[in-house]
């Protein structure tokens, strides 16, 4: 099958109250790597979805075509069959079977009825050679680390004879060791004729792969640039419409007293296998503590535990103001002054369906409550101040909060947070996924919650950004101290050294 | 509150007319003044349990066991005023409190110890189906002492009186269009978007219409049954404690995405029991009306009726994955459930028959609700 040329022709694409899309123009060439990059909200998740079917022609206004055909796409379904697939950041593939039957789903060979088995696992296996893949087929695929359930996942795709991948955040989840395979393998498939969609907030790789780079500002493709003959600089000028001289803009605050205090922190899972061996910290007023470390070194799992949402303490305290902490919710941690911005906001941040006052104004619903009913007046006055002061990219506060782009969904889970009147907040990648103009928005949100005494403990997978952001920078590995640095002079190796190798 | 009418409002309002066309051609009692009395006595009866429901599913759970526990609380007091010459407010009082505790039990099974509220529920269903027929017997006992009346027995005999009735009137459309106008001054003055002052006026119109409408027909028989009074005020407390409350948006909260919910600090657990503990007394008091209706407590009182509650939910939009529903929604479906029962009773259709009906308006129900809920 030959790959043709994929085209978007003046998509516009609109929702009650907001633009998404304003005349959206996008061509991939045959064989060609094309990222996509704007800042969150710019409309790139729009566009994927028009170009991949999901809002079915007649939903728009505009014209897709392949080749020279016009393409009418009224489902994910006709995408496939067009050849063109959508590989997402959350996955689409089960856990309980082996990679080569994951390869197969919905398509299984069969011999007289009988599920042909053996053509199964052959017929991976070559598919995973032909693109260097070095996986087992028999390997059941939860076993397998998320980078490499990626590349099953791209296998999966091309195995349905896909000429026209789209990638949507392939990367925001993987180690770089994972992110290289990842891109190698996708370098290597331009080689076989397959189009590639390329879509990241990381420009390092955008660089590194692209051959082409079209950046949407407002809903609007702005230019399309050859990646050769273009920077970094020129591209998120061109996102951003403005530059961004200073990416982490962090002001020092003197540190004031210790408000959480942690020592020797042994805790199991709910399985009872034991996840976070002696664990110390402390956090002090004005103070921004970077936790770093690989996938699965505990850090999420740290902070859920002192937040009183995960695990069960074997030994160790957990002290917030001197007043020890045991056996709490996070009902109780929020009354002390404890808050957390969990790292997955769709799953642990948001309700979805619901308009973003509902969502603000959730974990702090009690100061507004007269015995038994809200004051739905004082309710709104607080509601509007962080609408306002977070800068949410909304109508109004009735606009439902899935409709928002993930930036924006972003603000109004940390808006939520604040509200609860905190004294130390928990941020658990708070950048993931979310664009640059957005980022320096959030980096600026903690500079001005430290100067008013707040204390921040920020988990974050970017060693420069935390580098960039924190006063001292905390190390797990496997769940242990890896190492503990106050900020000055050190460099992404250190960090690097200490995230392999706990003491 | 969306201020808009959904076409899904629109579709219930249009079939409950359609239904009640379409019965009021084949059988004109149907609409006579003392079938749409027995039909709101009715409709007061499922609604209460139908109310109790929402508070369940909305935080994304289900409870099949609430039929039998009608019949069984329903027996119990019966028993007391019947067999033990209890007071009969005593009787219901203890009957009540009882359910409470059965139901506050349940929901502790269910939180603390992760069974699903579907296997729990179903095995109360068969567990108060036993009991409720140990307790009585497998007998008739009647809920008062012969031909006097009581509390439990005026629960479905008594009507207001017919001024009573025009006061009652009043005041409700007057604190209707009170709310309103304090509706429309918050909105605007938040920056929302207001409904015309046409739609306004319209809706406000239509309910004090509909209000004086009911007055005057349940006048020209007995006046208002005191259960449609009893019906309105749990409605308003429900109302109030789902829209106005820190309970109601939590269960909402809890039902669209329970994580998120106890990562915001709410107290996931205790809620959810309160919500099946708030449904154990309104089981108890369905089991009065229903009981009261019947005059006496027999093996069949509150046969099905948890699936007719569960449909009555559905149909006026609450989903069954939770986060979605209201009591006006739940009102609606109530009355379309009731008015499907009694007019299919009125024309003398088989028990074959009805029952195949039911079963077709549920699974209607549901998948409207799934295609609904996919959009």
């Amino acid at each position: 099958m030959e790959t043709l040329n994929f085209t978007a022709k003046n998509i516009v694409k609109k929702f009650p109250g907001v633009i998404a899309l304003g005349g959206v123009n996008f061509e991939l060439r045959a064989g060609e790597i094309h990222s996509i990059c704007g800042e969150n909200g710019a409309g790139k998740s729009t566009l994927i979805k028009v170009l991949s079917g999901i809002h079915a022609h007649g939903s728009y206004e505009g014209n897709l075509y392949l080749g020279d055909k016009p393409l009418i796409l009224s489902s994910l379904k006709d995408a496939e069959q067009a050849g063109i697939t959508v590989i997402y950041q959350e996955l689409a593939l089960i856990e309980d079977m082996t990679v080569a039957e994951n390869i197969f789903l919905g398509r299984e060979p069969t011999h007289n009825g009988i599920i042909d088995w053996h053509r199964i696992y052959n017929e991976a296996q070559q598919l995973l050679n032909q693109f260097h893949i070095d996986i087992d087929p028999t390997t059941r695929l939860g076993d397998l680390g998320v980078g490499q359930q990626q590349l099953v996942e791209i296998v999966k795709a091309l195995g349905k004879k896909s000429r026209i991948l789209i990638l949507d955040e392939p990367t925001s989840a993987l180690t770089e060791k994972e992110v290289e395979v990842l891109l190698s393998i996708v370098k290597n498939l331009r080689t076989q004729g397959i189009s590639c969609v390329y879509i990241s907030h990381k420009l390092e790789e955008v660089f590194d792969i692209s051959d082409r780079i079209t950046i949407i500002r407002d809903g609007q493709s702005i230019t399309t640039l050859e990646a050769k003959k273009t920077n970094r600089d020129e591209v998120i000028h061109y996102m951003v419409g403005r530059e961004i001289k200073d990416l982490f803009p962090r002001k020092k605050t003197s540190p004031g007293e210790t408000l959480l205090k942690v020592s020797d922190l042994c805790v199991h899972d709910e399985e009872d296998k034991a996840a976070l061996h002696d664990i110390s910290l402390e956090v002090k007023a004005g103070e921004v503590l970077g936790i770093g470390g690989l996938m699965g070194s505990g850090r999420s799992e740290l902070l859920l535990h002192i937040f009183g949402a995960w695990g069960k303490r074997r030994s160790g305290t957990v002290e917030i103001h001197g007043e020890p902490l045991q056996n709490h919710t996070p009902t109780q941690s929020i009354q002390k002054g404890l808050v957390m911005v969990s790292e997955d906001r769709k799953m642990y941040g948001l309700i979805l369906e619901k308009d973003i006052g509902f969502n603000l104004s959730l974990s702090s619903l009690n100061s507004f409550s007269n015995m038994f009913l809200i004051d739905s007046a004082r309710e709104f006055v607080a509601n509007d101040k962080y609408f306002k002061s977070l800068r949410v990219k909304a109508p109004n506060l009735e606009s439902i909060v899935e409709n928002l782009s993930g930036g924006n969904q972003q603000k109004v889970v940390i808006g939520k947070a604040l509200m609860t009147d905190p004294k130390i907040v928990f941020l658990d990648e708070p950048t993931r996924g979310i664009d640059v103009g957005a980022k320096l928005e959030v980096y600026e949100l903690m500079n001005q919650l430290t100067e008013k005494g707040y204390a921040i403990i920020m988990i974050s997978s970017e060693l420069p950004e935390l580098l960039g952001m924190s006063d001292r920078i905390m190390m797990l590995c496997e769940g242990r101290v890896g190492g503990t640095f106050v900020n000055e002079n050190i460099n992404q190796q250190q960090l690097m050294a200490a995230a392999m190798e706990a003491k | 509150m969306n201020s808009k009418l959904s076409t899904r409002d629109f579709s219930m309002l249009i079939s409950l007319l359609i239904i009640w066309i379409i019965f009021a051609i084949l059988s004109p009692t149907f609409v006579s003044a003392r079938n749409l009395s027995i039909l709101m006595i009715e409709f007061s009866i499922i609604a209460v349990l139908a109310l109790g429901m929402l508070l369940i599913i909305l935080p994304g759970h289900i409870d099949l066991s609430v039929g039998s526990g009608v019949g069984l609380f329903g027996g119990i007091a019966s028993v007391l005023v019947f067999q033990y010459d209890w007071n009969a407010t005593l009787a219901m009082c203890c009957s009540s409190i009882l359910a409470v505790i059965v139901w506050w039990l349940m929901g502790t099974l269910v939180v603390k110890q992760k069974i699903p509220a579907f296997i729990i529920t179903l095995g109360g269903l068969l567990i108060f189906k036993g009991c409720f027929w140990l307790v009585i017997q497998n007998s008739t006992i009647p809920v008062v002492k012969g031909g006097n009346t009581n509390l439990y027995s005026l629960l479905t005999t008594y009507y207001l009186p017919a001024t009573a009735g025009y006061i009652l009137c009043f005041i409700i459309v007057a604190c209707v269009t009170y709310r309103k106008i304090i509706n429309r001054r918050n909105r605007r003055a938040y920056g929302f978007e207001v409904e015309s002052r046409e739609i306004s006026f319209m809706k406000v119109f239509v309910t004090a219409q509909g209000a004086l409408l009911f007055v005057l027909i349940s006048n020209q028989y007995k006046g208002i049954p005191l259960s449609v009074v009893i019906l309105g005020m749990l409605a308003l407390f429900v109302h109030i404690l789902t829209e106005h409350t820190r309970f109601g948006r939590y269960l909402y909260a809890i039902g669209s995405n329970e994580k998120a919910a106890f990562i915001s600090g709410i107290p996931v657990e205790r809620l959810v029991i309160m919500s099946f503990a708030i449904m154990g007394g309104i089981v108890a008091l369905t089991g009065f009306l229903q009981t009261a209706y019947a005059g006496a407590s027999t093996t069949t009182i509150g046969n099905l009726m948890e699936l007719d509650a569960i449909a009555a939910c559905v149909i006026g939009g609450t989903s069954l994955k939770g986060g979605r529903g209201n009591v006006m929604g739940v009102l609606f479906g109530s009355l379309i459930m009731v008015s499907l029962l009694n007019g299919m009773t009125l024309l003398a259709i088989s028990p074959e028959i009805k029952f195949i009906t039911r079963g077709t308006v549920l699974t209607l129900a549901v998948w409207m609700d799934i295609r609904l809920s996919n959009k």
